[in-house]
């Protein structure tokens, strides 16, 4: 009786073995967290964020930020305290960005001007490819295909495209479509459309290097989507680990914002 | 072609694309991004710039026309003394022709100069002459309560460059602050009674002619930060301040300052050496509200209502224009000084197009229009930059009856050409 009993406990052992996956395919929503985290930190944290436009082949603007970041705790969404370094005409304004919760300060009128998400200060770039974005926080990924693509480096790599689709308010876009390595979960393209279904831009996001013990992107292509000859460059350096007290996340702590 | 043939081109086509390849497009902005220099630029503890303009304005009745120009010198300096120490100073030094500020033709303004202590991340002090200013609204600011006796040479009548070319007020600050809110604290002690007109004086009579003092609590509720202001002045009645912007939608920002207070009218404040004290205290408010919408294209829209309880309503304002000229000389002049409107009830209205046109093109337009004499403002700006250079056009309108706000201006209409160089 008890061989009988031990031969049908180890049966259906193995039929639960049998039955579970060797390991779960992950959804496209924990892919979409995984490349997420393969660009920001999970911790407060500050960074250079050099900005190049160019049209038409030639360069057009060019802006050097010093950037604050730290998620939300209660969202996971990161705000950003941002100062401009340069050019000389921008430097030292500074810009908040709290969700929709956005200010700018300029130092020489003292003002305080609080801006609506559709404002942008920064030429071509939006406001959310600025500063640090969570996309799994605002999108819903409800598909992932498994093709390849080429990466920002010109190599083809085998990837998951994302179909992603706005999941709150705060989001910037009505639909992305984001190609992440299957390897190893690195965003490396993405194209952002609008309601009616336009292509607006095209990132690519490249120059992964060693930053806090993770390869990440140091650099994001932007392509307009109407202009392709409208690019910007984005390139982040002098990544350091910050603490970004919350009370300093507000309108009133702007004027006294200095990175070190 | 045959079928074969057809087929074996519809295969090249299909491993061609097979891989989701980049476009050409997306090539060649890659290969632009290759060829990008790795610099980064350091901040600079200086921010400065030099400024030559030159104009010309038509004078009223005879249209005689004027020349101007102005050569200005601005300069800004943050420093870290030490962790948590940090000094600003902030000048600059107008030389112009004809004068730009009571009959000097250098005019140095000495706009802030003072030291910064943070004694923890929450907690911060400021002592020295700072450049406060209050408000959330774009033309007319009720709770800007620094602002009397701030500007020294008007260079423009551009509200920003009002704001900004000004000098501030001796002070000692304090600021806590906590998640989602903060608590402002300063006193302002009167130093001078009388302002300083010599051209480098550094004029504290102007600014800090009066005791002065400002409580300001702001408080994150839910997507608005409103702020409270208390704010007492010697000698006369406590007024407070409400500050309120919010989103009406993503292009949308709607704003409303308030400042209330028992004073006179402005009338009386400013002829009270001409005339007996009136028995016309009571609580009065001044209200500017409007709404910014910005389109995809970043053109910005504005629309202003401005409301100034202390101002005079039509019938009084008329009254004082056909009155002794000595008379409206004294309120016009009382409220250069203060800053105010003259009347009760004025709209602005204003457009920014930043990259217009053409990329580094800004342009503007500002619209301001008096509701009890219907005499009006238009200005215009085209501003270009390239790299530290700036050039800018300006035109101004004055138009109105003689008398009215924008009607008494000396000048019905002028330009100015600015070349202004970051260095």
């Amino acid at each position: 009786m008890t061989s009988f009993r031990l031969m049908i406990r180890l049966l259906a052992l193995a039929l639960i073995l049998v039955a579970l996956p060797g390991r779960a395919a992950p959804s496209p929503q924990e892919i979409l967290v995984a490349s997420d985290a393969v660009r920001n930190p999970d911790f407060p944290f500050g960074l250079t964020n050099t900005l190049v436009e160019y049209r038409q082949g030639r360069q057009t603007e060019s802006s050097t930020l010093a950037i604050y970041s730290k998620a939300d705790p209660a969202g996971g969404q990161f705000r950003s305290l941002v100062r401009y370094t340069a050019p000389a005409r921008d430097a030292n304004k500074l810009i908040l960005f709290n969700g929709k919760d956005m200010w700018f300060y300029d130092p020489s009128s003292k003002a305080s001007i609080r801006l609506s998400p559709q404002q942008r200060l920064l030429g071509q770039a939006s406001n959310g490819d600025v500063v640090t974005v969570n996309f799994a926080r605002d999108y819903q990924a409800v598909a992932a295909v498994e093709e390849d693509t080429q990466d920002g480096d010109r190599q083809t790599r085998r990837c998951h495209r994302l179909s992603l689709s706005a999941a709150n308010p705060d989001a910037t876009y009505h639909r992305i479509e984001m190609w992440v390595d299957v390897a190893n979960a690195r965003p490396l393209k993405a194209r952002f459309y609008s309601e009616s279904g336009k292509l607006l831009k095209t990132a690519y996001y490249r120059r992964y290097q060693p930053i806090f013990g993770v390869q990440r992107p140091t650099e994001m292509v932007i392509i307009d989507g109407l202009e392709s000859d409208w690019v910007t460059v984005m390139r982040y350096s002098d990544w350091t680990r910050r603490e970004v007290p919350e009370a300093w996340l507000q309108r009133d702590y702007l004027p006294r914002f200095k990175p070190e | 072609m045959s079928r074969a043939g057809v087929c074996l081109g519809a295969l090249a086509l299909f491993v061609l694309a097979g891989p989701a390849r980049a476009t050409d497009a997306d090539d060649a902005a890659l290969s632009l991004a290759d060829l990008q220099p790795a610099e980064v630029a350091q901040a600079s503890d200086w921010r400065s710039f030099i400024e030559a303009g030159a104009g010309a304005s038509v004078r009223r009745g005879d249209g005689a026309v004027q020349g101007s120009r102005r050569l200005s010198v601005d300069i800004r300096y943050e420093h870290s003394l030490a962790p948590g120490t940090r000094v600003f100073v902030a000048d600059r030094l107008d030389l112009g022709q004809p004068a730009p500020g009571r009959g000097e033709h250098a005019v140095n303004t000495l706009k802030e100069a003072y030291v910064s202590w943070q004694l923890a991340a929450d907690a911060m002090f400021d002592l020295g002459r700072i450049n406060v200013r209050n408000g959330v609204a774009t033309g007319y600011n009720p709770t800007d309560y620094f602002r009397e006796g701030a500007v020294r040479a008007p260079i423009s009548i551009n509200p920003a460059s009002l704001r900004e070319n000004r000098q501030g007020s001796v002070m000692l600050r304090a600021q806590h602050l906590w998640d989602g809110g903060s608590l402002t604290a300063l006193y302002a002690p009167a130093l001078a009674r009388e302002s300083n007109p010599e051209g480098l004086a550094l004029d504290v009579g102007a600014t800090n002619a009066r005791h002065r003092g400002l409580l300001a609590l702001s408080q994150r509720v839910g997507g608005l930060t409103p702020q409270l202001l208390v704010f007492h002045e010697e000698a006369r009645s406590t007024r407070f301040g409400f500050n309120l912007t919010g989103l009406l939608n993503d292009a949308t920002v709607a704003y409303l300052e308030w400042s209330g207070g028992r004073s006179a009218t402005q009338l009386a404040d400013a002829l009270q050496a001409f005339m007996p004290a009136c028995d016309c205290t009571t609580w009065r408010n001044r209200v500017s509200s409007g709404l910014t919408y910005t389109t995809p294209d970043k053109l910005s829209l504005t629309a202003e209502y401005q409301h100034n309880g202390g101002g005079l309503e039509a019938s009084a304002w008329n009254a004082l224009r056909q009155g002794p000229a000595a008379l409206y000389g004294q309120y016009r002049s009382a409220l250069r000084v203060t800053q105010e409107m003259p009347t009760r009830r004025a709209v602005f209205l204003q457009a920014l197009w930043q990259d217009a046109l053409v990329p580094r093109l800004d342009l503007g337009v500002m619209h301001n229009l008096d509701l009890a004499d219907r005499s009006h403002r238009l200005w215009a700006e085209a501003r270009y930059h390239v790299d530290s250079v700036e050039y800018a056009l300006q035109w101004v309108r004055h138009g109105g009856e003689a008398g009215s706000v924008y009607g008494a201006v000396p000048e019905s209409r002028g330009w100015q050409l600015l070349a202004r160089y970051y260095f």
